[in-house]
């Protein structure tokens, strides 16, 4: 009772009753309405906040004379960014050592000393080639890879748009470094582009999903870069100046990789079905359905037929460059894929009758991290040592190259010399293909893959040749029950 | 095994709804020629067979046709080895109606002057070449004619071999005047007799449908020049088995082997393609690669424009047509088609083991499945070419095989993907899935077909819908499509749902006792010289004398123009000519939107402007000012209102009332919202002049506190459930206002008030059988049950205090006493609320709310139509309730004492001194 008189008397009480009735009805309300079931996807919270431009224009007196006086200005505030730098493939153009499947000893591989079929190779080319360089002055083999100065800041953060690096990586005549300088800032598609666009000679050559259209794309192009702005490094992101991201040209191991999962949720399409593919199809296939959208591509490279006096069309002969393909728009060729296999090595035994594959992918049907990717697939046909069977890098730029002396024997010889390979005096030309993985030119999801663009007769996929019996839409998905 | 396991799971509900699978094939009436069925199959060999084995080409006589250069005879080619006889007659798509043949006008549901309920001897105004009978004096179309013109339509067999009483039509002797067996002029009307021997007949055309690129323009071809023998070797023009070389059939050696068999290559034996189908049953594209094409209401791809389906898997922004904001429609034509789903997936053969499960009125309960069916080999011999079909509003077809086919739910689990919908089983219930899912059609349908007048090349003179305004032009007008009109259609269990339409009305001339449509040719006579028209029509016609007749000119619109045309009908022997209109249903249950473009929002339905009662326009005009009737034929209960416009222009709305649909938020009953609205109103208005008044006379009169008492009147239960029951009831009455206004708060989600109200109304229920369970045992409940004795002088005594006394400043007359806290009239009045309406408000709103579960229940109470305006009415007498209780509850000793009292327990009373009455009770 005393209880009870007290609860009479107290007076607030009404309050804890006012909350309890109220609550009565809220709670039951909260519970049992029922959740809208869509998983709310916010790749948005993910992206990267850029920190707020830093104007240097105060900051960076001058005069410069050389970039690497540049250089030494941006070290006395930024001391450790060059030594960051310097550990990365950006400078490098070398991987560490990776043991690859089935070979004897750890390689170390890069653009430093690796052989592809489009230009084929940097060695005995340095000057050309390393116009592309995140550093000075690499003109030989000597490149004293130690220098911090030589560490090339502008090349990614100039903003003035008037930096233009020539031979051996060095800034060209011309080029107001004061202004570059003062220019500096986080890099943009324009910096990235610079290099990247422009791989294996010119716009667009190379990579099949990336050129000089994504520096003002339109949305339909790209969604990210195009519809949203994104510069290279919202996905390719840097800590330390340790870009995320592989090559499939140059790089081996897989860690440190730029995912689409890394920003979008894996289970963000609205239909359960087009979820399910996820565990077989990479994003890619169904986001990127076409090759070289605007720009065309090089899909094939002859150089055999390199230093004939031919009428010259850069998209079908140049006579430094033998005959090529170009093709725009193209639809992709598809692959299991979990990462690089195998690269080709200087030294590696061809067989010349047949098409030898300068990087192989790993992954097949039965493996559960691999997934069906799109590749633009380069082939082509390039020098190899007829007697020893292996392919042969030529110096193609510079004084003795072929694009000098337009004589195969005396640019292969003193490539492999460049390489240190022996060269038996007996070329030939042999047929090459590469892989190039497609993850840029991604399509607004309004324009991705439909169904039918695989499940039918017309579809872009041949199953067989994947390692289905037929169209997993009949037969199953590849770990269903129907036994093989 | 997807397929199958389907089946296993699906428990088909006792009521199918509605699909349009029409196998009377609609032809197009072809005058100049038709373009739109030769375009050759450009799919790859998608579905054929690898192991069917080689043949030989054998013609009617059996023999190789190498040998005797003959027409190849699919009935003994492909007659080797599958039953050919069984499978033409048990195919409707042969016989279209010829087994049911009949007088004129014993056809159920059909018109007086329809002869069978099929595509062979019903009557369309679209196409409005006429069957004749036996008999009729005026012969339009004979059988000959039939499948010169509209063979095209046909895969043959049926009534292209074989006569109405059953013989060939080889063996029938030529009459005169015999439809089947003569032939019409088309300008002279003369008949001509018709050989059948020379032109041989129709047979059913298995390369139609089964081979990957039939030439079908070959095939209409020979239909239409009369040589029927060799239409189906016509078919195989494109295959490299034959060739034509100056009219003549030779087939090319390196197609065959030297036993002359076919060569394996050239064997390519399918199971029919979507495409097969789209040679015929209007426009399939199936392909991702070049863009669909459409012209806008014209005659080509008509089958198409009498809804605007179109069965792609492409998506409309990539489509060719001219569509209103195209960039933002990125769904595909048909969510079915773009998932590979193809028609014979749905149109199986009805023996097909892979698909055939048995009827769900025969199967015994015990079994969910039985696996016990034909064998492949047994169903190859003898494919019924029965194929199962939904119950459109073509109902008159192929009527034996009405609801054979799986509906939705047969495939798709519709429970689990709509958790986000409130009365689920409701929703299921009285609306079809098309309604939601085929919410609006992008591309241009017929509207009207007005044939009472004609175009200089005897055409009628139509309307679109779906197209802007202004002249049409077939590529670039603008395509803005339309919502079709949603009307109920009854099954064959005699359920109605509502599902989606187009309207296509037509005007025609029909003339004699008994009826007949007017011919076209004397339609073309009596308007027409030649190709131009007559100076007594040009006069009547010619508006803007500009010496031609435009579509806009040629309308009746006034009895001298009918008069007119009459008089000329007339003329040529036509008893009564007279303007018949009719208004066909078509159903849509193609173009099916993924779950993302379906209709989520609950206002498209639940608000002022409900698709359920939205409008369709029929005509802009009415020739002849005759009202169209809807055809006796269709499934659909066309029990809505048809209305003109003061511009004249006809329109046809559905009316939930006389569908027996109350749809919540959009119907409500006038008189109940107006009696209950001036009841709330009047006890405001009350309420205020009584609250002024006491404040008035308080003001005249000296303060005077009278003695009072503290006393513990209301336990903690009782205001607990007090209060909750007032928070609960006065969200019930806003949240029921939302529901029942939705367009006036546009604010709140229609989909959540519903959610809130339902969870609200069990709050309610649970506390007011709690309360009652707390009020019985303690005894409470005396306190509210009004003593009989005495009370209406106790009442009458209450009520003069109420009207005079507090005016005065008058005492109570009775004690409040925590064991008499009422007065008599407060008694009667809470009596009434918590023992009548509040039992009867919770009954009405479970029965709403069951209409799902209990719907036997609901509809012996008269449904929705009587529970939800009851529920209403009771819902105002509340409001006006709660209205009336806040106010009285300032009749205490201070206006805040009692409801100070009912939050803290305590309440201030006055004090009486015990009369000698009362102490003695």
């Amino acid at each position: 009772m005393r209880i009870a008189d007290k609860i009479r008397s107290a007076k607030y009480i009404w309050i804890f009753g006012l909350v309890f009735t109220l609550l009565s009805i809220a709670v039951p309300v909260i519970l049992l309405i029922p959740k809208d079931t869509r998983a709310a996807d916010d790749p948005w919270a993910v992206v990267p906040k850029k920190s707020p431009h830093t104007n240097h224009t105060d900051l960076l007196a001058g005069p410069f004379e050389t970039g690497s006086e540049v250089t030494r200005a941006c070290l006395e505030c930024h001391p450790d960014a060059a030594q960051d730098l310097m550990q990365t493939v950006h400078w490098t153009w070398e991987s560490k050592p990776y043991q690859l499947e089935g070979r004897d000893e750890p390689v170390t591989i890069g653009k430093k000393n690796s052989l592809n079929n489009f230009c084929l190779g940097i060695q005995s080319n340095w000057p050309s080639c390393t116009s592309c360089h995140a550093g000075y002055g690499w003109f030989d083999a000597d490149f004293d890879f130690s220098v911090q100065e030589n560490v090339d800041c502008l090349v990614c953060h100039d903003l003035s748009g008037g930096y233009v690096k020539g031979r051996g990586g060095l800034p060209v005549e011309g080029v107001d470094l004061l202004a570059s300088a003062q220019s500096v800032g986080s890099p943009t598609r324009e910096n990235c582009g610079s290099c990247h666009f422009n791989g294996g000679g010119g716009n667009a050559v190379k990579h099949g999903d990336m050129d000089q259209t994504l520096y003002f794309p339109s949305a339909s192009l790209d969604i990210h870069m195009g519809g949203h702005d994104f510069q290279c490094i919202d996905c390719h992101q840097a800590q330390d100046h340790d870009i995320r991201g592989r090559a499939i040209s140059v790089s081996l191991d897989r860690e440190n990789q730029v995912a689409c999962s890394d920003c979008h949720s894996e289970n963000l399409h609205s239909d359960a079905r087009i979820n399910a593919h996820a565990n077989a199809v990479a994003c890619q296939t169904c986001h990127v359905p076409t090759g070289a959208v605007i720009e065309p591509t090089k899909m094939y490279w002859d150089w055999s037929t390199a230093g004939q006096d031919l009428p010259e069309d850069p998209h079908a002969y140049l006579k430094l460059k033998g005959s090529f393909v170009y093709e725009s728009g193209f639809t992709p060729e598809y692959y299991w894929y979990k990462g690089a296999k195998d690269r080709y090595l200087f030294g590696d035994i061809i067989d010349p009758t047949q098409v030898t594959q300068i990087n192989t992918l790993d992954g097949d049907i039965s493996d559960p991290e691999a997934k069906i990717w799109p590749f633009k697939v380069h082939r082509g046909k390039q020098p190899y040592d007829a007697v020893y069977n292996y392919l042969l890098q030529p110096m193609t730029a510079g004084e003795g190259g072929f694009w000098d002396t337009f004589d195969w024997d005396i640019a292969l010889r003193a490539g492999a010399e460049a390489t240190n390979m022996a060269y038996s005096g007996e070329y030939g030309f042999a047929e090459t293909e590469m892989y190039w993985s497609l993850s840029h030119m991604i399509a607004p999801a309004d324009n991705a893959l439909q169904c039918k663009s695989c499940h039918s007769s017309e579809g872009r996929l041949d199953w067989v040749a994947l390692g289905y019996p037929g169209d997993p839409m009949q037969w199953g998905g590849r770990f269903s029950n129907t036994p093989r | 095994m997807t397929k199958l396991t389907c089946f296993l799971s699906s428990r088909p509900r006792g009521a199918y709804s509605v699909f349009a699978f029409s196998i009377a094939l609609i032809a197009i009436f072809i005058i100049t020629g038709s373009l739109a069925f030769a375009k050759s199959l450009d799919s790859g060999p998608a579905q054929i067979s690898p192991i069917h084995p080689t043949f030989a080409l054998l013609d009617e006589s059996g023999e190789n046709v190498l040998t005797s250069g003959k027409a190849v005879s699919t009935l003994q080619t492909c007659g080797a080895c599958h039953d050919t006889d069984f499978i033409e007659q048990h195919s409707y798509h042969a016989d279209l109606g010829l087994e049911d043949f009949s007088a004129p006008g014993d056809v159920t549901g059909g018109r007086s002057w329809d002869s069978s309920p099929g595509f062979f001897g019903k009557w369309n105004p679209l196409i409005y070449r006429y069957l004749s009978p036996q008999g009729d004096e005026r012969i339009d179309l004979g059988t000959a004619d039939w499948i010169k013109q509209l063979g095209s339509f046909h895969v043959g067999g049926g009534p292209a071999a074989t006569a109405r009483d059953g013989r060939p039509l080889t063996d029938l002797p030529v009459t005169s005047g015999d439809p089947e067996t003569n032939v019409q002029d088309p300008h002279t009307g003369q008949l001509t007799a018709w050989d059948w021997e020379r032109s041989g007949t129709v047979e059913m055309n298995c390369f139609l449908c089964h081979t990957p690129a039939p030439d079908n323009q070959a095939r209409i071809d020979e239909l239409q020049a009369g040589n029927f023998r060799w239409a189906n070797t016509a078919t195989l023009l494109q295959s490299g088995i034959v060739d034509r070389v100056n009219g003549a059939y030779q087939y090319r050696a390196d197609a065959f082997t030297d036993d002359g068999l076919l060569d394996a290559e050239f064997v390519q034996i399918q199971d029919p393609t979507n495409d097969n189908c789209g040679q015929c049953h209007g426009l399939v594209h199936d392909t991702l690669r070049e863009p669909v094409i459409l012209s806008a209401c014209s005659a080509e791809q008509w089958r198409t424009q009498t809804t605007g389906q179109i069965i792609s898997p492409q998506r409309l922004s990539d489509s060719g047509l001219n569509l209103a904001d195209k960039a933002k429609l990125t769904r595909s034509w048909d969510i079915h088609a773009e998932r590979a789903v193809n028609c014979t997936d749905c149109h199986f053969s009805l023996n097909n083991p892979v698909y055939f499960q048995e009827a769900e009125s025969s199967r015994p309960e015990h079994l969910i499945f039985d696996p016990r069916r034909l064998e492949l080999g047994e169903y190859l011999y003898q494919p019924l070419h029965q194929f199962a079909r939904g119950q459109s509003a073509q109902s008159t077809v192929s009527p034996d095989l009405k609801n054979t086919m799986r509906r939705c739910e047969s495939c798709h689990d519709a429970l689990s993907t709509h958790t986000w919908l409130p009365y689920q089983d409701r929703h299921m219930e009285v609306v079809s899935c098309e309604t939601c899912h085929i919410p609006q059609m992008y591309s241009a349908a017929f509207q009207q077909y007005d044939w009472t007048v004609v175009t200089a090349d005897v055409s009628p003179n139509t309307e679109c819908r779906g197209l802007e305004p202004g002249g049409v032009n077939p590529m670039t007008s603008l395509v803005t499509g339309y919502q079709p009109i949603l009307m109920p259609q009854t099954d064959v269990d005699g359920n109605s749902k509502i599902a989606p339409f187009n309207l296509i009305t037509s005007w025609f001339w029909v003339y004699g006792n008994p009826e007949r449509p007017v011919r076209q040719v004397d339609l073309a006579s009596a308007w027409l010289e030649g190709d131009r028209y007559p100076a007594e029509i040009m006069a009547a016609f010619d508006q803007n004398g500009d010496g031609s007749l435009a579509e806009s000119e040629l309308v009746l619109d006034n009895q001298a123009k009918v008069d007119l045309i009459t008089a000329r009908l007339s003329q040529l022997g036509l008893e009564n000519p007279r303007i018949v209109g009719e208004v066909q249903p078509y159903s849509i249950n193609h173009t099916v939107a993924g779950g993302d473009w379906a209709i989520r929002d609950c206002q498209a339905c639940h608000g002022n402007n409900s698709r359920v009662t939205q409008p369709i326009l029929l005509s802009s005009y009415l020739p002849g000012d005759v009202l169209p009737e809807f055809v006796a034929s269709s499934n659909t209960l066309n029990n809505g209102r048809m209305y003109q416009t003061e511009a004249g222009a006809l329109y046809y709305q559905p009316l939930t009332r006389e569908s027996n649909l109350y749809v919540l938020g959009h119907d409500s009953v006038a008189w109940v919202d107006l009696a209950g609205g001036l009841v709330f109103l009047g006890t405001m208005f009350g309420v205020v002049l009584h609250g002024g008044l006491r404040f008035f006379t308080s003001m005249r009169r000296p303060s005077h506190t009278p003695k009072l008492k503290k006393v513990y009147m209301y336990a903690v239960y009782e205001r607990f459930w007090h209060w909750l029951q007032t928070f609960v009831i006065l969200g019930l009455i806003f949240t029921g206002l939302v529901i029942h206004k939705p367009d006036a708060f546009g604010l709140f989600s229609f989909r959540y008030v519903v959610l809130v109200h339902n969870i609200l109304a069990a709050l309610l229920v649970i506390n007011a059988g709690l309360s009652l369970f707390y009020h019985l045992v303690s005894g409470e409940i005396q306190q509210f049950l009004p003593r009989p004795l005495g009370f209406f002088d106790q009442a009458i005594v209450q009520a003069r205090f109420y009207l005079r006394g507090i005016f005065k400043g008058d005492k109570h007359p009775f004690e409040k006493t925590p064991d008499k806290k009422l007065n008599p009239l407060q008694q009667v009045t809470y009596f009434a609320i918590l023992n009548i309406l509040l039992p009867l408000q919770i009954i009405t709103g479970a029965l709403m709310w069951g209409a799902q579960r209990w719907p036997n229940i609901t509809n012996w109470l008269g449904g929705l139509p009587f529970l939800a305006p009851f529920h209403t009415l009771v819902a105002w007498l509340f409001a006006a309730f709660v209205v009336m209780h806040v106010y009285l509850t300032t009749t205490g000793h201070s206006p805040l004492a009692s409801i100070q009292a009912m939050m803290l327990g305590w309440d201030e009373v006055e004090v009486y001194e015990l009369t000698e009455e009362e102490a003695v009770s």
